[in-house]
Parts: structure tokens; sequence; C-alpha cells
């Protein structure tokens, strides 16, 4: 028979590494890493050390230990932490970020909401509109509406476009009328628009 | 014991919507285990039934009890009562196909003979997915007598456990098992009960864990293969990322984990390489130790 008995310590041969977390976080094994964000995931404070490290970490296995870790223990202070990665280069990163946000509490990724709309940086603007579009909260609707009322930058403009439309939500069609009349040249804009009212009318 | 009202219905546990919140918010940080509101019958007829067992005199004393208790004894016989331990053997069969006929031969492909496989089965039960494994390999895996194979088999609920250890089954788990290997592995010992035999018993090293302690999962490393199916669906988002992750960390490069037939690692974690074998899609870690971004 190839079967073994299983003995109680034969699964755990690698013995976790001993130290101190935030130091751990430093280490050049990923392993190692991993471990102390699992660790920091319950040490208050940890936060601002989390998201240091994430912004220089390229191990995507740590990445996802630490932005679990910061979603576990520290949404307070891991919404601020992250927020900076919507301007980051790394589109993994970027997402990464974007989906970890979108599963705080919603009343702490709100109040930041506004500032980053208001960006100087439109691409920044898209990723915020593609937070918000998820977000499960009832203001969302309503941040969305006033980006097609409001916002200058028609791509930033589709990105609500999408949101509402992926959120089924019919009530948004007055405002996505206006937006079509605020950009009546722009043929993706009529196009956009019009699918969504196809999209709504079909249920 | 709990009054009841006068037509005799067991009336609820009395705790208000921040009571049950704050008990559900308990439950998903010490066990994963994540109850909405549309789960609050289930879940109240439970704590109904614990608060009359142990004579708390209301719903907040019997939280105090659950959050302080040292021993957490009652936190355990409460998670008891809140698993659903319903399976039998062979339960979505082309998964197990699948280790015999696909990923065990891709792990073995640079061992030599001798060399250790190690399978865990994270959320047993009452034991049938490791027994079903491990009749799997003797049964279809031409290549078991090469190697030296560990089962390890977990799960939050110490009562499912000992049921597992003692591998005593009704016919009705038993249904899909094909008749020649009920007889070859299990001895009837009372009318359509049958008890598995003791060499497949003793192969099992069955333990109690949650998916949720860290500690706990540490224990687990260099595992080829995880069969977690059908559990982290009663998961929050939260508790399935970080048993995703858990996961990993306790996978050898190249390990594979197979999930339940409605479950994706899509939501969980974007490390894993999902496989598309013949027979079942399994989620695969890197043979890198860590992925570059």
């Amino acid at each position: 028979m190839g079967l073994i008995k299983a003995r109680k310590d034969s699964a755990g041969t690698a013995p976790p590494p001993s130290g101190d977390p935030l130091e751990l976080l430093e280490s050049r094994d990923p392993a190692a890493r991993r471990r102390a964000a699992h660790q920091l995931a319950s040490r208050p404070g940890a936060a601002a050390a989390l998201c240091a490290r994430l912004a220089r970490e390229d191990d995507l296995s740590v990445r996802e230990a630490i932005l679990t870790a910061l979603l576990h223990g520290h949404p307070p202070d891991a919404v601020p932490g992250l927020l900076p990665f919507l301007e980051s280069e790394d589109a993994g990163l970027r997402n990464a970020a974007i989906e970890t946000l979108q599963q705080m509490p919603p009343d702490l990724v709100l109040p930041h909401v506004g500032a980053l709309l208001a960006h100087e940086d439109s691409d920044v603007r898209i990723f915020t509109v593609q937070l918000v579009a998820k977000l499960p909260h009832p203001e969302r609707m309503a941040r969305l509406t006033a980006v097609l009322d409001h916002e200058p930058h028609v791509n930033v403009c589709l990105a609500a476009v999408e949101g509402v439309v992926e959120a089924g939500r019919p009530e948004a069609l007055p405002a996505l009328d206006r937006l079509k009349a605020r950009f009546p040249d722009d043929p993706v804009v009529a196009f956009s628009v019009d699918a969504a009212h196809r999209r709504f009318a079909q249920g | 014991m709990a009054p009841r009202d006068a037509k005799g219905k067991k009336p609820s546990s009395g705790a208000s919507p921040e009571d049950y919140e704050l008990l559900c918010d308990f439950l998903r940080q010490r066990t994963g285990l994540s109850f909405g509101e549309n789960k609050r019958y289930y879940v109240e007829r439970r704590v109904v039934d614990r608060m009359a067992a142990v004579g708390a005199g209301d719903f907040r004393d019997y939280l105090t009890l659950l959050r302080f208790q040292a021993s957490g004894e009652e936190l355990q016989r409460l998670v008891n009562l809140m698993t659903v331990n319903e399976t039998y053997f062979f339960r979505e069969k082309y998964q197990f196909d699948c280790l015999v006929n696909s990923t065990l031969d891709e792990i073995v492909r640079d061992r030599k003979p001798g060399d250790r496989i190690r399978i865990w089965s994270a959320g047993c039960s009452t034991g049938e997915e490791p027994y079903s494994i491990a009749i799997m390999l003797l049964e279809f895996w031409k290549r078991v007598d090469e190697f030296e194979i560990e089962l390890h088999a977990s799960d939050i609920d110490s009562r499912v456990l000992d049921a597992a250890r003692a591998g005593l089954y009704e016919e009705r788990s038993l249904q899909f098992l094909p008749p020649h290997l009920v007889s070859k592995y299990f001895t009837l010992e009372a009318p359509g009960r049958w008890r598995i035999m003791q060499d497949l018993r003793e192969s099992i090293d069955f333990s109690h864990l949650n998916l949720r302690d860290p500690d706990q999962m540490g224990r687990f490393r260099d595992l080829d293969v995880i069969f977690c199916r059908n559990m982290l669906i009663y998961f929050d988002d939260l508790g399935r990322r970080e048993a995703a992750a858990g996961f990993w960390d306790a996978l050898a490069p190249g390990g594979f984990v197979f999930l339940g037939h409605s479950e994706s690692m899509a939501r969980m974690s974007s490390l894993y390489v999902p496989r598309r074998f013949p027979e079942a899609i399994v989620y695969q870690k890197g043979h890198q130790e860590g992925r570059q971004a």
C-alpha cells in the first residue's frame, strides 16, 4: 500500500520564521514576508509599515498577503494608505488596491472620493469612478450621476456610464441623456448611452 | 431552559438586529463562517438551543460567554451546530478522476520512487472525502505503490472529526460506491451500517483546524494537493482571501487546489493558475516561490 500514516508534524516540515514581523517584512525570503504580513494583520498600528512595503513589493504572493492583512485588521488606517496606489503606474498593483478598497467598509472609503474625483490626473479620476462603481453604498449612484453631469473629461464620464450600466440602475437614464447632450459630437458617448437605453429596455 | 410562548413555539433568542450583527461579526472573525440576515432563522434556532443548554439569561449573556470563555468550548459547540456536514463517498467524482488521471502524474514527474506525496482534505466533515481519495488512489492510480502518500484531513467541527475517525457510515453515504469497492473496503457492522477498514482509518491524519487561524494553518507545509470543496461558500470575501493565502503558504511549488464545482479562485486570489484538465479545472501554485510582478 502506498498510503502511509501521516504524522502530526509531518506536514509542517518548514518551521515558521521567528522574529519581529516588522523586520521579517523586509526579509529576502517571500515566504517570511508573507508570514510577517499575516502576523501584522492583528497588530495595531501596522498599516503604515504594510503599505510602505506594498509600494516596493514585487512578489505577487506577498502583495496579496499584505492587502489581505490590511483588509483584515486595519481598514481605518489602510484606506488612506491604499488610495495613493490609484496613481500607481503598475496596473496589477493599482487594480489590487482598488479591489481591496472595494471590500473595505464603504463608509471609510467614501469620504475620500470627493478629493479623488477632483484629482488633476484624469486617469486617477477614472480609477476612482471604477472604485465607486462597486462600492456597496447608497451614495454610489449619486456620485456616479454627479460625474455624468459635471466631469469635463469624456473618458471619465464613460467609466461612469459603465458603472451605472453594470449596477443595473435605470434611474440613471436621465443623467445619461444629459451626458449625451453635453457631448453631442462624441460618437462613443452616443453609442454608450444608446446601448444603456437598450439594455435597460430589455430589463 | 429558554421559555416558550403560549403556542409552545420556541421564541427567538431575543437578539436585537445589532446583537445579531455582533454575533455574526464575531463568528466571521473567529471562524470565517459568514451568516447574513437571510440566515437569521437558521442561526437563531441554534443559538436558542445553546442558550437553553448553558442556562444563559439572555442573548448578551450568551455572547459574553462565547467571547470570553477561556476554553472556547461553547464556541466550538455552537460551530458544531452551524456547520453543514452533508456529504457522501465519491461526491463530484470527476475531481478524484482528475487527481488520479492527470494531476498526480504531473506532480511526480520529477520525483523518484519512495518520495513523499502529501494530500490534504480541508473541511473533511465526517471523512467521506479523504477516504474517497484513499480508495481512488489505491484503485485507480497505477503508481500508488511507488510513492509514500500522506493523507491529512481537517475540519473545524470537532464532532464530525470523531465520526470520521470512527469511519462508520449509513448506506446513503455509500450509494455512489460500486458494490465491489464497498465489499473490499467496508465491513457490515449492523443493518445499514458499514465501517471502513482499519488500514484506511489509520492511514489518514484527522485534525481539528480553523482556517482563520494562521498558527493552525502554519502546521501545513509542502503539500502537493489540497481539496477544499463546498466549504468556502460559507465564508465571506475576506475569509476566502485568507483561506486562499493560507493554502498558498501550505502548498509546495506546483501544488494543486481542488475547489467545489460552483466555486472559483477568481475572487479569492489572483496568484493561482487555473489548469484545465480533461476532467476538471484545478488551481495551481506556480513552480517559482514567488511570481514577480
